[in-house]
């Protein structure tokens, strides 16, 4: 009983002096890297509060565990770029400096993609595949793969890549199979139990399922597709047929036709190397890479 | 209970995951970097490029500049200041990308150079000249080239050759001094060598020329490449916007194509509009003035059918006079015979129709009575005016239903009029 009231107080004296440390300025980029390694319990706690905080006074808190993981999601999101750019901001104070990084983040118009829909376990799911597509292109190929089951043949036959491009695709879905999916299931707090749910659901209704899945992603895709380059907007089949026709734009037809359920069906059928077994790409979510 | 559970896992995964973030990527190093700028995703460095390069610019102000692998790990990244400048080295395993932002009122800009680690055989060439390396001091803080690196280090070797070489001589030179000439090949064999050595130090000094010429083109050729790759990296934002561009072009065009037709027809078009509007007013009109007419033609059904009840009315009015009439002379003649009134009946009728004639009588109106209230009253009368002559205004009225002396008493006891009279 005494061991567990010493081993207690001692962590809450580490605690307060790793808190004191924060407050401190950090003079190098050393030093910032070492005091906010130590502390990275407390920053996540503190960026929680943070997004916590801003949720409960835009109306979109409710106090759930679906809401609790969306916070932690976030602030880790905030927490990794605070300490890669914290260490060009020296000389600061950590503790303040993660403060004003997270303020500046939900200053933002739309900080995150917040909608009740996106926090049960299918909204998680989609969610997360689509903001993970943003920033990894493993993760935006593997994306053709999920949401209408393509195979990197069928990738290139879709998005008309030529021979020096295609080769890419393969090691896309390479690296997502061997680490990218099970690495962007941990970040979203996916549990196996989850998954395998989404897949009895889907078994089980189908056709429901994946009309659910099409209206969610459709939401998702809205949102995150003003991170992509601001000069791909949706276009109509005669220009597309030309860039297809005229082999322009490539990173346009990858970056568009992944974020875009509308602009895919219509161009399915204008890649060059049209291969027979690709047929009109339909909403059919797979969980599994 | 579970659920806190799955929350505290969830929360060490996520604390686990930012102690190990920068290790994570299983992208090897031949893969494309992502360039980021303000989070969104603006280029790529190619990893397999000696030295790519990449340049963003922006209109407004870049606030950070992040890399990231194609599997989205974070591998690094620079925040920007208001306004300036501000650079940093980003190590990747073995080799490093240079960033560099710059803020100013108007733009912001940033540029990414992808350094390579040296290649094995620049590794063995520098364990070679490993000593060398010692003597030439080092530039401080900023990277240098591997070429520029590998070009000191050949600099370095060949110097210390020469100074060896050259310590030789002078410990020949003093070993001459002591023995004196003329020195025979069979005696001193080490003379021929010296020779040789002469000889070797010649081709050297031609070597080290050689050397100097060749790294000299070298430089020139890395400073070429250096220009081209600068160039390349201006073009490349304009190539990612190049599809975006073409696109614009082709809806302009088609804009104008689509301006010029509208142009040609737009003559006709107007007068065709303007024809159809006129006609579609004179329509309205037309509407408007049959729904009149009709209110009209209503009206005047109207007014004729009160036209004729007033008639039937005078009608019956005037019966009813001639008999009153009829009844006052009635009381008079009380003994007359049915045969009589039978005779006298045709006065009747006379009277009536003497009756529907008018009665004329002269009015002179009182002093200071306004033209005004002498037409006044000549309308309640129901009367036209006629002459006037002498102050005398000839009256006509609807034959009055009452004795004439007294309708002129009652016209002699309005205010307005001094005198009457029936006869002119």
């Amino acid at each position: 009983m005494m061991r567990c009231i010493d081993s207690r107080e001692k962590a809450m004296a580490d605690r307060t002096a790793a808190h004191g440390r924060l407050e401190d300025v950090a003079s190098t980029p050393e030093e910032f890297d070492r005091v906010v390694s130590q502390a990275l319990p407390i920053l996540l706690e503190r960026a929680g509060n943070c997004t916590r905080r801003f949720l409960r006074e835009t109306g979109q808190w409710s106090d759930d565990t679906a809401h609790e993981k969306f916070v932690l999601r976030w602030s880790a999101e905030y927490l990794e770029r605070f300490m890669l750019y914290g260490r060009s901001e020296v000389p600061c104070r950590p503790l303040f400096l993660l403060d004003s990084f997270v303020a500046k983040q939900h200053s933002q118009p739309e900080p995150f993609c917040y909608h009740p829909e996106l926090l049960a376990p299918l909204g998680r799911f989609l969610d997360g595949l689509v903001a993970r597509a943003v920033i990894s292109r493993d993760a935006l190929i593997a994306l053709y793969h999920h949401c209408y089951g393509m195979s990197p043949r069928d990738v290139i036959a879709v998005t008309g890549l030529n021979e020096s491009e295609s080769q890419r695709i393969y090691k896309n879905f390479r690296r997502w199979r061997e680490s990218g999916w099970q690495r962007t299931m941990d970040e979203i707090g996916m549990t196996d139990a989850e998954l395998e749910q989404l897949i009895v659901r889907q078994e089980r209704h189908p056709q429901r399922f994946n009309h659910e899945a099409e209206r969610i992603i459709r939401f998702a895709h809205d949102h995150y597709r003003k991170s992509e380059p601001d000069h791909y907007p949706c276009l109509s089949r005669s220009e597309w047929a030309s860039m297809f026709l005229e082999g322009y734009g490539c990173n346009y037809r990858l970056w568009h036709l992944a974020l875009c359920v509308d602009c895919v069906q219509m161009t399915w059928d204008l890649g060059r190397h049209k291969a027979s077994t690709v047929e009109k790409p339909r909403l059919e979510l797979r969980v599994r890479p | 209970m579970e659920q806190e559970q799955d929350l505290a896992d969830y929360r060490a995964r996520l604390l686990d995951g930012l102690n190990v973030s920068a290790r994570r990527s299983i992208c090897g190093p031949s893969d494309l970097i992502q360039v980021f700028v303000n989070e969104r995703r603006v280029g790529v460095l190619d990893g397999k490029e000696a030295e790519a390069t990449f340049q963003f610019q922006c209109q407004g102000r870049v606030d950070t500049v992040h890399l990231r692998s194609e599997d989205g790990v974070l591998l690094g990244g620079l925040s920007a200041p208001g306004y300036g400048f501000r650079a940093a080295r980003i190590s990747m395993s073995r080799d490093a990308v240079e960033l560099r932002i710059h803020n100013t009122v108007q733009s912001g800009s940033a540029s990414a150079v992808f350094i390579p680690a040296p290649r094995r055989w620049r590794h063995i060439l520098r364990a070679i000249a490993g000593s060398a390396q010692a003597v030439i001091p080092r530039p401080s803080g900023a990277a240098i080239a591997p070429s520029m690196r590998i070009g000191a280090l050949t600099q370095a070797f060949l110097a210390i050759i020469v100074l060896g070489l050259a310590a030789d001589r002078i410990t020949a030179w003093m070993t001459l001094e002591r023995i004196p000439p003329p020195v025979t090949r069979a005696e001193a064999p080490w003379a021929a060598t010296l020779a040789e050595v002469a000889k070797l130090e010649q081709q050297l000094g031609d070597l080290s020329r050689m050397q100097a010429t060749a790294v000299d083109t070298i430089q020139s050729q890395q400073r070429g490449m250096a220009e081209l790759q600068r160039a390349i990296a201006k073009l490349a934002p304009n190539k990612e916007t190049v599809p975006s561009d073409v696109l614009t072009v082709r809806r302009e065009t088609e804009k104008r194509q689509t301006g010029s037709d509208r142009e040609r027809d737009q003559t006709p078009r107007m007068v065709m509009n303007k024809g159809q509007m006129d006609q579609k007013q004179l329509e309205a009109e037309i509407q408007s003035l049959a729904v009149m007419n009709e209110r009209l033609s209503e009206d005047m059904a109207g007014l004729v059918e009160q036209n004729r009840d007033l008639e039937k009315k005078l009608e019956s009015a005037g019966l009813e006079v001639s008999k009153a009439t009829a009844v006052h002379q009635g009381d008079v003649m009380t003994a007359r015979h049915p045969e009589e009134e039978q005779l006298t009946s045709p006065p009747l009728v006379v009277d009536t129709r003497v009756n529907a004639q008018p009665f004329l009588f002269w009015v002179n109106f009182s002093e200071g009575t306004t033209q005004e209230r002498i037409d006044q009253w000549v309308n309640e009368m129901q009367g036209h005016k006629g002459a006037l002559n002498e102050g005398w205004q000839e009256v006509q009225v609807v034959q009055p239903s009452i004795p004439t002396d007294r309708f002129l008493e009652q016209v002699r006891e309005t205010e307005i009029v001094k005198a009457v009279r029936v006869s002119r």
